[in-house]
């Protein structure tokens, strides 16, 4: 009789004790279903490794899952805020050479297969683009982020090691974006342009081409309870007045990152004032490319004066209505962790004041050869979308008051990029979205020497060996001074002349909960924690 | 009669093979092609990766080559695998052919039942007060541009009543009056601007047959003139209208185009500007291909309709 | 104007003016009054040419300048019609609208019925096996709807105003072949044409002498009629992105993607280009009707 009651008392304080841990977790209600809002149909299906676009990443996270991820709740990323998705535990061994992660056990895939390190070594052998590598991809825009990784091991079925070829800290935060999913080894990397196989929260139900992509709860994801909704419906809406008009009128719950501008959430808000808009940077920034290969541009005495003609904190204005933080190459502080402080962006180029910025254009332009009677005559290209156009547009005015006649010429989407790699143009009006906030994956992607994404073609052995030291340098903290000097010194060598860093108005219904945005559109699309409050 | 259809029908596979070395030439014309689109949003192709990639959508083979391809395709039923996708063309393109074709039949209906009374009473009325405000009216619809007809409407309604119809497609066996709203506003956009055709055509074609001789012997034996009206004139005043609603059919997708786009329709006209952006050949190649036999046949069955209806035309003969 | 010279036209052009003809004022004035609609459509075009002409001095703003502080501001005095998005003047951009859309509309006419006329002439005179071919091929690029083909031309062309104007001319070239060819097989039976041809004139001679002016009427109402869908194609392709490039202000482009987006902040972006479209089509096709009444004697009383 003892021993009962002792048993039942130790039932009931465990179950208590269980109810006050568990405590805030039911406040969330399982159940609903949220339709979010794609701007165009999957370009790559759900293959995010082929993909460099949102418009893949943002539909396709549901279903899969990274060895580590941001944590979703947290909208600053930061090594801090890095959480383990398939890996359990993880550490860094040998100075920075060795990655090693505990693999959770017990995961299965959608398909019912257990999930083990072959997996990852599949995965990332294939998109290293290793020798032995057991399958190519079609198209691997993210080659280069792991090109310092000598080889994966696959110990045993619960352990992975990522040995480099020399220490790169960054290769965790890399792996943390929304970008670096796991792919399952049973299956062929081109199915994933058709269907999904993943661990994630959601399994795919359809994707019915050009309409919608319908996700349906996983009922055996490792984490306990998660997910909350029992589906998700992700509606692709061309139509850009069609597309907010459906958010306002409540056929949209969720709106698309990086697609909500200050204008138009005001508007919105106007009109339902109970939506929720939070203004979050984009990761994505304005840029002005110059082909520093060929005439004009290979003087950087002429792209210095194009970068000091155009008044940054005027393009904002004009431009975004506000909606964009001026900035270097790395996020600018509060968002992001990398980037310039005001008192070291006022001395760069186009920040000063506008009149005595002018007038440094000109004066460079005149040691060049040009002047009032002889302006300098280029032409401007530009995708031939809106949010390229208008930024162009305002640019070219800039340039015109220094002596710089531009002439816009608009490139179709499809020709934009082979234009730009084969370096087919003079100058020209770009946006560069960034899958992650980190120095690595920047400077190698857009400024490294033969990178197909550094589209100014510009090449310069010492900021090279910059970019090494930082890589390499395991001190956080002369790490940023590095950063902040490279900064600083692609401004002034006007490699890629940032303009601002685009801030997205993201918008929700109220009834929508736990979706929190980052201060980057690649990486909170996992949906795990969101739920429905009716 | 038989040796007329085979005659017509000889000469619109004719003109379908022309139409298909049009297009096919046209869209090889443009600059770019589907890998640079695939793989334009940010992203680079390896050369390598490339050549691959041509090889293996058979763009690499000289034109003669890909065209007897095609067309070896057609006849065989296989419409090609589109690029974009890379499953067969025919299974994107099946599930949006009923909503196109019900759009379309739908704002026809809605063309002829605002046209013909409209042009009726017109030319009954003709030159009156009432006659002009029609005219008016009418070749208002004719002069908007249909898609602003549509972003008016959807952007009046979500400001007014904050609601939208679905932007997500209803089947009628789901929900059928939700259904029947959300094609009706298209239908309503793209019909008034058909209407506009349709009414001055039957305008003209009345008040031609109100002037005809057994009209004024009808008149004349004291038949109402509603009688004379709806006996005599509009029988016979239909027949032109019969022909222009074949015409009207072809004009008809160029409104589609742009209606399923603001209304977001999943059908085949807006998939069509899609598959052009993309470079998507053989969607392209055979949406229109496919467009085309409709566009004839229709043609053809208004011209067996006429012969029926008229009795002064017999065909063959 | 086109009215003027089409009554010139009505007369076969072997003849000369007789004695006792009136003037181009009373006819102008007739015109006016027995088809006011048709009056108040060539006004409507006439406003839309002087417009297009004095496009720089009746422009309040340059039409490509930007300014911050003025993003969707409403209709004032400072700007008549408000600014868009980026604050520009949105009267301006129409005004200079109205000279690409008439470029584009009377050049893309113009040559799709010039090029289409000639070919319906020949092909109508001709006859036979002429005939024949170049009726199939002209029913080849008819069975293409317009837009679709105008999008394709101007996708596989890239966008410029040249490119856009052969776009869509090219679906025009059929409509016009058709109707000047069925123009032309009426008039080759004429007994004055049959004369020319008993004393020996050739062909080409007879053709562009005599059969082709009389021709003028019903291309002049092919013309007006035509203008109407041209400017509307326009419109649609650069609507769709296809169309005129930027910097040009083209109505169909303002109501693109940002006009959309701010529509109920900022109603006036979605208005105006709309109601300038609407207006230009429609003065068009009002003349064009009174044209077709006038010039068209089968036509008479419809």
């Amino acid at each position: 009789m003892r021993t009962s009651r002792r048993v039942a008392g130790a039932a009931a304080l465990a179950a208590v004790a269980l109810v006050l841990l568990a405590g805030p977790a039911l406040a969330q209600k399982s159940g609903g279903v949220i339709n979010v809002m794609l701007r165009e149909d999957l370009s790559q299906g759900f293959a995010i490794h082929e993909s460099p676009t949102i418009s893949v990443v943002w539909p396709a996270s549901p279903c899969l899952n990274n060895l580590v991820f941001f944590d979703p709740a947290k909208p600053v990323e930061s090594l801090d805020t890095i959480v383990g998705e398939l890996a359990e535990k993880w550490s860094w061994q040998d100075g920075y050479r060795n990655l090693v992660f505990f693999l959770r056990k017990g995961v299965k895939w959608h398909d019912g297969q257990p999930f083990t390190s072959k997996d990852v070594k599949h995965t990332f052998d294939v998109v290293r683009a290793a020798p032995d590598a057991p399958a190519k991809l079609r198209l691997n825009p993210r080659k280069d982020w792991y090109a310092n990784i000598e080889a994966i091991e696959a110990p045993d079925p619960h352990t992975v090691v990522f040995r480099l070829k020399r220490p790169q800290p960054s290769l965790l935060l890399m792996l943390a974006s929304g970008y670096s999913p796991v792919y399952a080894a049973h299956v062929n990397p081109a199915d994933y342009r058709a269907k999904c196989v993943g661990t994630g929260p959601f399994k795919l139900k359809e994707w019915k081409k050009g309409e919608y992509v319908e996700y349906v709860k996983n009922p055996d994801y490792f984490v306990p309870g998660r997910p909350y909704l029992d589906g998700l419906k992700y509606i692709m809406i061309v139509e850009r007045g069609t597309r907010t008009a459906a958010l306002q009128s409540g056929q949209l719950d969720v709106a698309m990152p990086g697609e909500t501008s200050k204008a138009a959430a005001e508007q919105l808000k106007n009109a339902v004032p109970q939506l929720v808009v939070t203004p979050v940077a984009t990761s994505v920034t304005d840029n002005i490319i110059m082909n520093a290969k060929k005439p004009p541009f290979d003087n950087p005495k002429v792209r210095l004066a194009v970068s000091y003609a155009i008044d940054r904190r005027a393009l904002i204005a004009a431009v975004h209505q506000g909606a964009g933080v001026p900035g270097a190459a790395m996020m600018p502080r509060p968002y992001g962790v990398w980037g310039l402080a005001e008192k070291d962006l006022a001395t760069l180029p186009g920040y000063g004041k506008p009149a005595d910025m002018k007038a440094r254009a000109k004066k460079l332009l005149a040691e060049v050869g040009y002047g009032p009677d002889k302006p300098l005559r280029v032409e401007m290209a530009t995708r031939a979308i809106a949010i390229y156009v208008d930024m162009a547009s305002f640019v070219i005015n800039e340039l015109k008051q220094v002596g710089i006649e531009a002439t816009l010429k608009q490139v179709e989407t499809a020709q934009w990029h082979p234009m730009a790699t084969r370096g087919d143009y003079q100058i020209g009006a770009n946006l560069t979205g960034l899958g992650v906030d980190d120095p690595d994956a920047n400077f190698y992607e857009n400024y490294a020497c033969g990178s197909p994404r550094n589209y100014s073609l510009y090449c310069n052995e010492h900021v090279m060996k910059l970019f090494e030291q930082q890589s390499v340098e395991l001190d956080p903290k002369k790490r940023l001074t590095m950063v902040v000097n490279i900064q600083k010194k692609l401004e002034e060598d006007a490699a890629r002349p940032i303009l601002d860093m685009r801030l997205d108005y993201f918008t929700h219904w109220p009834h929508v909960k736990g979706l929190v945005p980052h201060h980057n559109i690649y990486n909170f699309g996992r949906m795990q924690n969101v739920w429905r409050d009716r | 009669m038989k040796t007329y259809i085979a005659h017509r029908l000889g000469i619109g596979v004719l003109t379908l093979f022309g139409m298909s070395i049009v297009i096919f030439l046209l869209l090889r014309l443009a600059p770019g092609d589907i890998v640079e689109a695939l793989f334009s949003a940010g992203g680079y192709v390896n050369p390598e990766e490339r050549v691959a990639i041509l090889r293996e959508l058979g763009l690499d083979k000289p034109l003669p080559a890909q065209y007897a391809e095609w067309m070896g395709q057609v006849f065989r039923g296989d419409l090609g695998k589109s690029y974009r996708y890379d499953v067969p063309a025919w299974e994107v393109i099946r599930p949006l052919v009923p909503v196109t074709l019900e759009l379309a039949i739908l704002s026809m209906v809605v063309a002829v039942a605002l046209g013909v009374p409209t042009g009726v009473v017109s030319a009954v009325r003709q030159d009156t007060g009432l006659d002009y405000a029609l005219r008016v009216v009418s070749l208002a619809g004719l002069s908007m541009p249909s898609f602003w007809l549509g972003m008016v409407i959807i952007l009046g309604l979500v400001a007014w009543l904050g609601w939208i119809p679905p932007v997500t497609y209803v089947s009628p066996w789901e929900n059928f009056w939700l259904h029947l709203v959300q094609f009706m506003l298209p239908a309503l956009a793209v019909g008034y601007r058909s209407s506009a055709l349709i009414m001055r055509i039957t305008r003209s074609s009345v008040l031609e047959v109100l002037r005809e001789d057994y009209v004024r012997t009808a008149r004349a034996k004291g038949q109402t003139d509603r009688v004379v009206i709806w006996r005599h004139a509009l029988k016979n005043a239909i027949l032109p209208v019969i022909t222009v609603i074949g015409i009207e059919f072809a004009f008809l997708i160029g409104g589609l185009v742009v209606t399923e786009t603001v209304f977001n329709l999943p059908g085949v006209a807006r998939f069509l500007v899609q598959a052009i952006l993309w470079r998507d050949f053989p969607i392209v190649q055979n949406l229109v291909l496919f467009t085309a036999v409709i566009v004839i046949s229709v043609n053809l069955a208004v011209d067996m309709l006429y012969g029926v209806l008229d009795p002064r035309v017999r065909y063959g003969s | 104007m086109a009215a003027s010279g089409a009554t010139g036209a009505v007369v076969p052009a072997a003849a000369a003016r007789p004695a006792g003809r009136p003037g181009v004022m009373t006819t102008l004035g007739r015109f006016c009054r027995k088809k006011p609609l048709g009056a108040a459509g060539a006004g409507v075009m006439l406003v839309m040419a002087l417009t297009a002409v004095l496009a720089d001095p009746l422009s309040t703003h340059d039409p490509i300048a930007t300014s911050a502080t003025d993003t969707l501001a409403r209709p004032s005095t400072a700007h008549w019609l408000g600014a868009d998005h980026l604050g520009r003047d949105i009267y301006s951009r129409i005004v200079h609208g109205a000279r690409v859309s008439l470029i584009v509309g009377i050049a893309s006419t113009v040559l799709g019925s010039a090029l289409g006329g000639v070919i319906g002439l020949l092909s109508g005179y001709f006859g036979g096996k002429t005939d024949l071919i170049t009726q199939r091929v002209m029913d080849i690029l008819q069975g293409l709807p317009l837009l679709v083909l105008a999008l394709v031309m101007s996708a596989a062309l890239g966008p410029s105003i040249p490119n856009v104007v052969i776009a869509i001319s090219v679906p025009i070239l059929p409509r016009a072949a058709r109707v000047i060819r069925a123009s032309v097989l009426a008039i080759r039976e004429f007994q004055y044409v049959e004369a020319a041809r008993a004393i020996g004139i050739p062909h080409l001679r007879i053709a562009f002498r005599h059969v082709l002016p009389n021709t003028v009427g019903p291309f002049i109402v092919l013309c007006t009629a035509q203008l109407g869908s041209a400017i509307l194609v326009e419109a649609t392709l650069s609507f769709l992105g296809l169309g005129v490039p930027e910097p040009y202000p083209s109505w169909g482009r303002m109501l693109s993607v940002s006009a959309a987006e701010y529509a109920q902040k900022a109603p006036h972006l979605v208005l105006f280009p709309g109601v300038a479209i609407s207006l230009a089509v429609f003065g068009s096709n009002l003349l064009g009707d009174a044209l077709r009444d006038t010039l068209d004697p089968r036509l008479r009383g419809a």
